[in-house]
């Protein structure tokens, strides 16, 4: 909350009622020849063209219908084992929203998103020039599809729809000739060169994706809306509620700079067919009896409404005004869209949770049939006309289809040949120290005239005086102002860089990293995100995937969970999941907690090492911070930074010559020899390096035994040549993190250093971890993570037997099968 | 009062056992006398005292297998209380520790070893690849890692003090040695484990039939004759050679008397010489060789093996490069090993390491048999006894003269029938042309 707005008890105190505007529901009633009679600007082409759209969706889920429980299609066969959630009934809704939409319009579907990725394809290809066309499909994969459809094709609007079925249709058959490799498949199909963003497997996973794409159009100053298109089911889910929040929050109309103002450009857009999955959503599992009703979650009830998405032009007129008033900046806006899915959930779906009377109902009602007798109603298009489309839509799909299984036309990925090829695009690896070269950014001040930057100017940046003693701590220039420096210096650099977490702006991040910031860097650049983590992570994920750099900060490691969808599905997996179409240049900042208990106080490293497509970093010094946090800002991969709550305040000890003023990185999965030593090797991850150094200290002391410390500050990636190399040397390992023992990524690394390095090993690697307990208290914490003592224990009992030493713990091989028997 | 401790008879040992005590405790002792026997898998010693005083304690009885320098018996003053030998303290590894502690403090601080603990299999992967590669003993390895664990530092201990199989240029200097208990070689640890089958007691008067325990190194040839035979497909070729050169030249040797000191040079010697340099042919190099499974390794020299008839039984020592040596020097060396095989004085690395073996068996008039190959040797010849033949001589008459009989038995993992064929054939070249060997020339087909 900044200090220009008062919080003001008498206001808050004073008595009154909430007033709330009526929300529509199904107020367009129109045919097609009320419609026409209203002169509502649709041309008789147009009209019919709505129809061609509902009927290819309407064959091209049949043909996987189909595929799915007879093995063929027009009498081909084929198999096909993924997924298929089709969406048989609901095509007039998917066709009435895409028709509104151009390319600048970005959508964003669900796990049943076939028929709006067919609908918005078609309507781009509508509105596109023929030259467009041309180009997107000639420069997707270097013209790759293109090659698969050319011939035959009158026109290249016709061209371009056999270049979209077949591209669908491949990917979703997992080829090599799919929009994304066939890496994506059937829940995940997405071309964004027509505006169509990625679907999610999720349900809801696309919520706060979207919003974060409508924070990007907002900053960066792009035209067009998003569209999140959800079932609703998918209102159960709390991302999504934390998404309509996020693009709601009051910030946006009250403290951004007016060029700013205004709810984030995104319709939240609920395909409502009654059923999440079998769950009946109205009636069983949820509690808003109209979806509509959730829109008044904010002032302007998110302009809700309930239309009836049996009726394409019923859509296409609220979809319309959606759209004008969100460009007015008066978003976000909810449309609950009523439709019917007459399929299954998936093929396997028995119907078992609704009975063939409340399918037949709405059968007799299905769009395809009652639309296509108001065309013929209104004089637009004969029946034959109809009857004609119908069986093109058939002949295009077969076509594509045809294709599309031929393994001639058609290979997947050679995975015989090229073992890399997932392995390679699972990270980009680039390094752009601008996503946007040459567009100036948005600052308020000139970086040298920022008082905490003259003030950093002010503060020894090596951790030592000219006699070799600790420069205090008001002096010196800690951990936190390496970030801060690196942060700093890339916003003047990458006019997309957005920063945003809890309380980053005026608190200046819990533990000051972005103290000061806020006096150079705009609102929309660096503000206070609501405590939704998931939105937080989520709406990050959106902003990188439509080309901005984002760092999201959540406040403590421990808040990761909130976020898990976010961190472990999405950010980790688009670049894979796109065939490295899409970049990922995501910070997520995660504060490494102790002395707040068991759930401000986890290291969480050893979770995200787990999950393939993240780079985790966790530095120890201010010159590691300062180097891999530039590093991070400059790649276009997703990073997990992990800070430690404890060494915010430690100046740099080890790179002589201090923090360096000006850029430079450190590289990522480079470990680093803190000190050099011959007899035993301890590799540390994070602020335990501070407690290893005591270690050194005595077992040089005491028993005359000099150690190597090695820190990774990096996880993944990570090169062992070097630790291989002191292994080599010392024969022995001892690996530390305050990571929880059990499941520790140390243990991987302990497991690869055997393997790696078996004959030079004089002992096993000794891995020492935290207890696996709850984090206690601050005063009982010694207890519970690693300790100096704990490591000489550790040498003492299974390296090598220090002379004289008493333990302070149980090391014993005994001790640590029953550790491990009671799961303590 | 001293310790006295197992003796190391050769570095390649690494126990013996104790046959038997010639003393007891109480008993006096004068240098010289002998105090204890003791056996190694090929040879017997005795162990004689070199201090005067009483035989306070007997720390290892007989039939024990005592690791080498480890204490066995304690001599002193009558009345001295032995208590302090009872235990086998890494004594020297101690002073040295001392020393390096007083010397250098930042070196490693090293607990004492656990006392008498062995490396009872628990070795640091990085210990045994230093073993290995440098030919430390492990066997006197004293464990100071956790758990009675050998570990690095122990190896480089034995490094240091020399407590090494061979020296470092043992690859070239003496191939063939391997490495402590690799690759599957017999150790003492294996004789001292208790005969399969423990002797049935003698019935009580004269009976007709009796069993024996087997000597150990009789169990030792049992199992190596056995897992020679067993593993190895080997095929024996006999060809007979016209003796009359060799015959005249050994009759030349011992008629020029002890001025040329040849006199003893004996027929054995000239097919010892004329093996060792056949066997440098590069053709014959196969021969000359180690069968290692997936490998051959060859020999840059001849480390002969001869075998020797001792009471104990046989033993094949080795003469060491005798490619190099001159006939006279293996006249001469090949006595020294034989008589120090029969005196059970041989030293015990003299008995591994051959590349290849002889073995006379004429003195008994055998004609032919079939030699067993001492793994992992390539080939054994065998030299059978001379006989008289007949052949058609100058004037169409028949004419007597002397052949000797040679059966070589080879590896035929390693060769073939025609590559041993012609061995034979051109050893024989060079045995009836004997002359012309000695001058330096060798037959070449």
């Amino acid at each position: 909350m900044p200090k220009s707005q008062f919080v003001d008890p008498v206001e808050l105190r004073k008595p009154g009622f909430i007033k709330f505007n009526d929300i529509p529901v199904n107020q367009y009633q129109k045919t097609v020849k009320q419609s026409k009679a209203d002169g509502e600007g649709f041309s008789d082409a147009d009209y019919k063209r709505i129809f061609r759209d509902m009927a290819y969706i309407r064959e091209f889920e049949t043909m996987l219908n189909l595929v799915k429980t007879r093995s063929e299609y027009h009498g081909i066969a084929y198999n096909n084992p993924g997924p298929a959630h089709l969406s048989m009934g609901q095509e007039a809704a998917a066709v009435g929203t895409a028709y509104v939409l151009d390319t600048n319009d970005f959508c964003f579907g669900s796990h049943r998103s076939h028929g709006e990725l067919l609908a918005k394809a078609f309507s781009s290809i509508e509105k596109l020039g023929d030259a467009e066309l041309e180009q997107i499909m000639r420069e997707y994969f270097c013209g790759k599809i293109l090659s698969r459809v050319e011939g035959g094709q009158n026109s290249v609007k016709e061209l371009a729809m056999d270049f979209f079925l077949y591209g669908a249709i491949s990917e979703i058959f997992g080829r090599e000739t799919g929009f994304n490799l066939g890496l994506g498949g059937s829940m995940h199909t997405f071309f964004m060169p027509f505006g169509i963003y990625p679907n999610n497997a999720l349900v809801g996973g696309s919520a706060d994706i979207a919003t974060g794409a409508a924070l990007f159009k907002r900053v960066n100053r792009k035209p067009g809306i998003v569209v999140g298109n959800f079932g609703d089911g998918a209102i159960g889910c709390g991302p999504v509620w934390e998404a309509m929040n996020f693009a709601a929050m009051d910030q946006l109309t009250q403290l951004w700079p007016d060029e700013m103002k205004g709810g984030l450009p995104i319709l939240f857009n609920i395909y409502n067919n009654s059923y999440g999955m079998g769950g009946q959503t109205r009636g069983e599992t949820m509690c808003y009896d109209y979806v509509a009703r959730i829109g008044a979650i904010t002032p302007s009830e998110m302009l809700a409404e309930r239309v009836d998405g049996f009726n394409p032009l019923a859509v296409i007129d609220a979809t319309k005004r959606k759209k004008e008033a969100i460009l007015d900046r008066k978003g976000p806006a909810l449309l609950d869209v009523v439709t019917y899915r007459f399929s299954g959930h998936s093929p396997s779906d028995s119907n078992n949770y609704r009975t063939k009377e409340e399918i037949d109902a709405w059968m007799a009602q299905d769009p395809l049939i009652t639309y296509r007798q108001q065309l013929v109603e209104a004089g637009v298009a004969t029946d034959a006309e109809c009857e004609a489309i119908l069986e093109e839509a058939g002949a295009a799909i077969e076509k594509a289809y045809k294709k599309a299984i031929d393994l001639e036309i058609s290979p997947r990925i050679d995975l015989e040949k090229n073992h890399n090829i997932i392995a390679d695009l699972m990270y980009s690896n680039e390094v752009r120290p601008s996503m946007d070269p040459g567009r100036a950014p948005d600052v308020l001040t000139k970086y040298e005239d920022n008082s905490r930057v003259q003030s950093i100017a002010r503060k020894e940046r090596w951790a030592f005086d000219a006699e070799g003693k600790p420069v205090s701590k008001n002096k010196v220039f800690q951990f936190r102002e390496a970030l801060f420096e690196a942060i700093m210096t890339r916003f003047y650099e990458d006019p997309t860089l957005c920063f945003y977490g809890e309380d980053v702006r005026d608190w200046g991040g819990a533990y000051a990293v972005s103290r000061g910031m806020m006096e150079s860097i705009p609102y929309q650049r660096l503000f206070n995100a609501p405590i939704s983590e998931g939105a937080i992570v989520g709406t990050a994920v959106g902003y990188c995937m439509c080309g901005g750099r984002a760092i999201a900060e959540l406040m403590y490691c421990d808040f990761l969970g909130r976020a898990g969808d976010e961190v472990f599905n999405q950010m980790s997996k688009w670049q894979a999941m796109s065939a490295g179409i899409i970049k990922m240049p995501l910070v997520l900042r995660l504060s490494v907690g102790s002395k707040y208990g068991a759930q401000h106080s986890q290291d969480w490293s050893s979770l995200c090492t787990h999950i393939p497509g993240l780079k985790v970093a966790f530095p120890a010094t201010p010159y590691d911070a300062k180097g891999l946090m530039n590093a991070a800002l400059v790649g276009t991969d997703p990073v997990v930074f992990l800070e430690s709550q404890r060494i915010y305040d430690v100046g740099e000890q080890f790179h002589k010559g201090g923090v360096p003023e000006g850029f430079y990185t450190v590289e990522f999965g480079d470990p680093d020899v803190k000190i050099e030593g011959k007899d035993i090797t301890i590799l540390s991850i994070g602020a335990v390096l501070y407690r290893v150094l005591d270690a050194v200290k005595e077992l040089k002391e005491k028993y005359g035994m000099e150690a190597e410390v090695i820190d990774a500050r990096t996880l993944v990636p990570f090169n062992y040549e070097k630790v291989l190399a002191s292994v080599k040397k010392t024969g022995r390992i001892v690996l530390v993190s305050d990571a929880c023992q059990r499941g520790s990524f140390l243990n991987d690394m302990a497991r690869n250093i055997t393997e790696m390095a078996f004959d030079e090993l004089d002992a096993p690697p000794v891995v020492i971890g935290a207890k696996n307990w709850i984090t206690p208290a601050h005063e009982l914490e010694t207890y519970f993570f690693p300790q100096a003592s704990w490591i000489l224990d550790a040498i003492n009992e299974k390296i090598v037997p220090l002379p004289g030493y008493t333990p302070v713990t149980n090391q014993t091989v005994e001790e640590q099968i029953r550790i491990e028997k009671d799961a303590e | 009062m001293v310790p006295i401790i197992m003796p190391r008879q050769g570095q390649s040992v690494e126990s013996c056992i104790i046959t038997k005590w010639h003393k007891k405790v109480g008993d006096q002792v004068t240098p010289g006398e002998i105090l204890f026997s003791y056996e190694t898998d090929k040879a017997a010693f005795d162990e004689e005292a070199k201090d005067a005083g009483v035989l306070l304690a007997i720390l290892r009885g007989e039939g024990d297998d005592v690791p080498c320098l480890e204490n066995v018996a304690v001599i002193g003053e009558a009345g001295e209380d032995p208590s302090a030998f009872m235990k086998n303290e890494a004594a020297p590894a101690k002073a040295e520790e001392a020393a390096a502690a007083a010397e250098e403090k930042k070196v490693e601080a090293v607990p004492a070893a656990v006392t008498g603990e062995r490396a009872e299999g628990k070795i640091s992967p990085r210990a045994r690849a230093l073993a290995e590669k440098s030919g430390a003993d492990l066997s006197l390895a004293m464990p100071t890692g956790p758990h009675g664990r050998v570990i690095a530092r122990d190896v480089q201990k034995l490094i240091d003090e020399g407590k090494v199989v061979t020296p470092a240029a043992r690859g070239e200097a003496v191939p063939g040695m391997e490495g402590t208990g690799l690759g599957g070689r017999v150790s003492l640890h294996d004789l001292s484990r208790p005969a399969a089958a423990e002797a049935a007691a003698p019935a009580a008067a004269e009976p007709e039939t009796w069993e024996e325990k087997l000597p150990n190194i009789r169990k030792v040839i049992a199992r190596q004759m056995h897992q020679s035979l067993s593993e190895i497909p080997q095929v024996t070729h006999t060809l007979a050679f016209d003796a009359t050169q060799i015959l005249a030249l050994r009759k030349m040797c011992k008629e020029s008397g002890e001025a040329f000191g040849m006199n003893g040079v004996t027929i054995g010697d000239l097919v010892v010489y004329a093996v060792s340099r056949t066997l440098m042919q590069p053709e014959h190099a196969v021969l000359n060789a180690h069968f290692m499974g997936d490998t051959i390794k060859y020999f840059r020299n001849v480390q002969m093996g001869i075998a020797v008839d001792t009471p104990r039984g046989l033993m094949v020592p080795t003469l060491r490069d005798a490619n190099k040596k001159s006939l006279l020097e293996i006249s001469k060396e090949t006595k020294e090993l034989a008589n120090a095989c029969k005196q059970g004085s041989i030293n015990p690395d003299l008995l591994t390491g051959a590349s290849f073996t002889v073995s006379n068996v004429g003195v008994y008039g055998v004609e032919s048999f079939t030699p067993v190959i001492n793994p992992p040797q390539t080939g054994i010849l065998g030299v059978c006894a001379l006989q008289d033949r007949v052949r058609p001589g100058k004037d169409g008459q028949p004419e007597f003269y002397k052949v000797m009989t040679l059966s070589l038995t080879y590896d035929h993992r390693a060769l073939d029938g025609s590559p041993a064929s012609r061995f034979l054939r051109d050893l024989k070249r060079n045995l009836e042309n004997i002359q012309m060997l000695l001058g330096g020339g060798s037959y070449h087909a």
